[in-house]
């Protein structure tokens, strides 16, 4: 058994180093006075349970699942990314989107006040529903969604250190299809079950070759330990190494997170939200931001494997949360990307997805996987 | 509060015929049957984001569409009926609610069939003016259904734009009528109101601003890959398989089939006019949307026409003489026309009636060949059986014959390919 005082060591020990609150603070410092304010985390210091809280909080393992990069830079991805779809949407189609919600910033808090709607709603499970699965899966799908994060270091702040990072954490984001297809039998209904066989499809079109782009990386740094490969990039991102691989990756997430133009599981005009069709209420809002949560995992690798992660200048103040920032920003700006298909793209059909996923998707993997070994034979990352 | 019991009265009722009937067109134990075998029935609409207010009955093998049953009668308003018991000028307004958006087209047709039976005609400026409101209502239209299509391939911008460059009619017929749907403008002998330079004016900029915009959304949509991956190829239809099936229209055209109501038996102004036919030969859905998207472009021609020949004319003389009543122009001296309705319309209208005999006219509306008959007894002033074939109503078989052999998704793109408008085939 641990004892209170070893715990709290163990947990100090390992801590996330932000500068910014941890350190003291001059305010004035002259000859006779020095003047500063005390450090944020030194209040709890003393005080026996709050102070095993906050050195909980800071401890990294904790910190990568709960806070970065995990639920809360989620959440603080999601909101503004919802925001964003529906305004840069409204803007080319002649409207102006989300706005009497707050008219001063252009309608920000729109996603949070539909959040609010939806936690008012009242949430009708129907008579044919498997009751426990319909109520359990939608609050099931975190354990897939935060899971990878245990995998997914950003700098220093990390939960598991492993060579099979990569693999893992794909391996881990691939149960979210198992979650929605649970969903759409235990919804028991006609459209919902057609809505999952679709997404049962695209599962199938897009995993291999998203597999095999991450392994073309993979082969090409030698290392699938992401901070072995963010570590490799630091000179020339992996997306000028091996576009090919980047843009099989692009393309395979688009379809993993039914953006458009390969919105085929939810298909409104179609199948109505194909699994998510008997949902209502809080857990419809649940089952929605599920796609966008695997939009963040899968943004979060595309910029480590492509982008080179975490690398940028470091900002001495934030001291770890530094790559925290350059991730986040890359990420954002790639989920950007993603929303804006919306705008200029429909939806293709279910064959037509599968075709393009079989054939000239897969061809394009396998010419990755070929310039990833040309590239391997001849250690390019060993030279850059 | 005591029980509810339940008595039963011995009175010797059978029930009656229609119960079994409702149960049409789903015939008993379809759902149940195709459960056992490898097929699942799916119940596409009423209550359905692509269905329209109407329900398909759709038999599904894996994602092959067998048979698709439509039940249309969810919109149906007794428009027939209700004509009955109406004067006949009171019917103009009716006779526009199956299609809002194709209100002039729609109007236009039952007012000739007045016209025919009375032996009116109607003067110059009326014919060029009822034109060109007839083809701003089928722009309005076409883009109505271009974007109906759009948001059943998920791509909304193709929705918004559309829908915005509709308001453009809508406006134009506003100014001219005095309503942005359902104009109630064509009366028997002529046109309700006259129309000024500075509508015509603003009609012709309108025109040009649509023009300009259309290039846009031909880019964005009609030659999005995507869109083309969707339609091309999609439930096609044979020349021989279009004709026997009795599709009507742009759809017809697509097929093949040069048939154009406004060219075989010209109307108004139609013959005064150069324009073209608008054809393709492939009979797909892709072809079916492009012949309406090139209809656009030759609307857009035959009504700036239209506005260069009516700035040309003098304004006033917009109802027909023989509307008001007045007795025979004398020799070599021409009959003189109203300028206007206002306060005569009871008096010149509400009057009319009919000689005995049926009286049949046909128009091309947007979506297709339209057909009135009015039966009339020659003694009241109600039409004794009006008869609308609309031209959703007439395509309804082929729509369905060309679903066989699709894809479960393509079913939005087909419908949203031939336009069908529920309202208007149920009248």
């Amino acid at each position: 058994m641990l004892s209170y005082n070893a715990l709290l060591e163990m947990f100090r020990q390992n801590s996330v180093g932000i500068p910014l609150i941890t350190r003291k603070v001059v305010l004035y410092h002259t000859a006779t006075k020095v003047a500063y304010i005390p450090p944020v985390t030194s209040l709890f210091a003393k005080i026996p349970i709050l102070n095993l809280i906050v050195a909980l909080l800071f401890w990294k393992p904790f910190f990568a699942v709960l806070f970065a990069p995990g639920l809360v830079c989620m959440l603080i991805a999601l909101l503004p990314i919802i925001w964003f779809e529906r305004k840069v949407t409204a803007r080319v189609q002649w409207r102006y989107g989300p706005l009497e919600i707050s008219r001063d910033i252009g309608g920000l808090i729109q996603p949070m006040a539909d959040g609010m709607r939806y936690f008012f709603q009242e949430v009708i499970t129907h008579r044919e529903a498997h009751r426990p699965y319909f109520l359990q899966f939608p609050l099931l799908t975190f354990l897939p969604v935060l899971l990878p994060i245990l995998v997914i270091p950003v700098g220093a702040i990390y939960a598991i250190n492993t060579p099979y990072s990569i693999p893992a954490a794909i391996a881990l984001i691939s149960l979210i299809p198992m979650i929605i297809v649970a969903i759409g039998w235990a919804s028991n209904s006609k459209y919902a079950y057609v809505g999952s066989l679709r997404e049962a499809f695209m599962y199938f079109s897009y995993e291999i070759i998203l597999i095999v782009a991450a392994m073309s990386m993979v082969i090409l740094y030698g290392s699938a330990n992401a901070i072995e490969i963010v570590r490799e990039q630091s000179v020339v991102p992996g997306v000028i190494l091996n576009p090919v691989a980047a843009l099989v990756f692009f393309i395979a997430i688009i379809m993993a997170t039914s953006r458009f133009p390969f919105e085929i599981p939810e298909a409104d005009p179609e199948v109505v939200f194909g699994p998510f069709v008997e949902y209502t209420g809080i857990i419809f809002g649940l089952v929605m931001t599920i796609a966008y949560e695997k939009l963040y995992l899968l943004c979060l690798l595309f910029s480590i494997l492509f982008l080179g992660g975490w690398n940028g200048p470091f900002i001495p103040p934030l001291g770890d949360l530094s790559p925290v920032l350059w991730l986040f920003l890359k990420t954002f700006a790639l989920m950007m990307i993603f929303v804006f298909f919306r705008t200029f793209y429909g939806r293709y059909r279910l064959d037509q997805a599968l075709k393009i996923g079989w054939s000239t998707l897969m061809g394009f993997a396998v010419v990755s996987l070929g310039i990833s070994l040309g590239l391997g034979v001849i250690n390019i990352a060993g030279w850059l | 509060m005591s029980e509810m019991k339940e008595y039963s009265l011995p009175v010797p009722v059978k029930p009656p015929a229609e119960i079994k009937s409702l149960e049409l067109p789903v015939p008993p134990g379809l759902d149940e049957k195709a459960t056992k075998g490898d097929e699942i029935v799916l119940f596409v609409g009423p209550q359905h984001g692509g269905s329209g207010h109407m329900r398909l009955i759709v038999r599904v093998h894996g994602d092959v569409i067998r048979e698709v049953i439509p039940d249309p009668g969810f919109v149906h308003r007794g428009v027939e009926k209700l004509a009955e018991n109406k004067l006949y000028v009171q019917n103009i307004p009716l006779v526009e609610r199956p299609a809002i958006m194709d209100c002039v087209n729609f109007s236009l047709g039952y007012v000739r069939a007045i016209e025919q039976a009375l032996d009116i005609e109607v003067p110059e400026r009326a014919r060029y003016i009822r034109t060109m409101l007839a083809e701003i209502c089928r722009i309005g239209t076409h883009f109505y259904d271009a974007g109906i299509l759009s948001v059943f391939l998920g791509h909304t911008t193709g929705f918004m734009w559309p829908f915005a460059l509709r308001e453009l009619t809508c406006e134009a017929l506003m100014r001219v009528a005095g309503a942005r749907i359902t104009a109630s403008y064509v009366v028997p002998g002529g046109v309700r109101r006259d129309v000024d330079n500075s509508t015509l004016n603003y009609i012709y900029e309108a025109m040009t601003y649509i023009q300009r915009k259309a290039k846009d959304f031909e880019r964005i949509f009609v030659r999005n890959p995507v869109t083309i991956a969707r339609l091309k190829d999609v439930a096609a239809l044979s020349k021989k398989e279009a004709i026997k099936y009795g599709i009507v229209g742009p759809f017809l055209r697509a097929c093949g089939v040069e048939y154009d109501v406004r060219a075989v038996e010209p109307y108004d102004a139609y013959d005064e006019l150069t324009w073209d036919i608008v054809v393709a030969d492939e009979g797909d859905s892709y072809s079916r949307f492009l012949v309406r998207v090139n209809e656009i472009q030759q609307s857009i021609s035959i009504i700036n026409q239209c506005i260069k020949t009516l700035k040309d004319m003098p304004q006033g003389n917009i109802v027909s003489a023989d509307v008001a009543g007045k007795k025979k122009a004398k020799e070599g001296e021409e009959k003189k026309g109203l300028d206007t309705v206002n306060g005569a319309f009871f008096r010149l209208f509400g009057r009319l009636t009919l000689p005995a005999g049926e009286y049949t006219t046909l128009t091309e509306a947007a979506r297709g060949t339209l057909l009135y008959t009015i039966v009339s007894d020659g003694k009241s002033n109600v039409p004794y059986r009006l008869r609308i074939v609309t031209p959703g109503w007439y395509y309804l078989k082929g729509f369905m014959e060309s679903l066989k052999g699709c894809r479960l998704a393509d079913l939005q793109a087909v419908y949203g390919s031939f336009g069908y408008f529920p309202p208007e085939a149920d009248r």
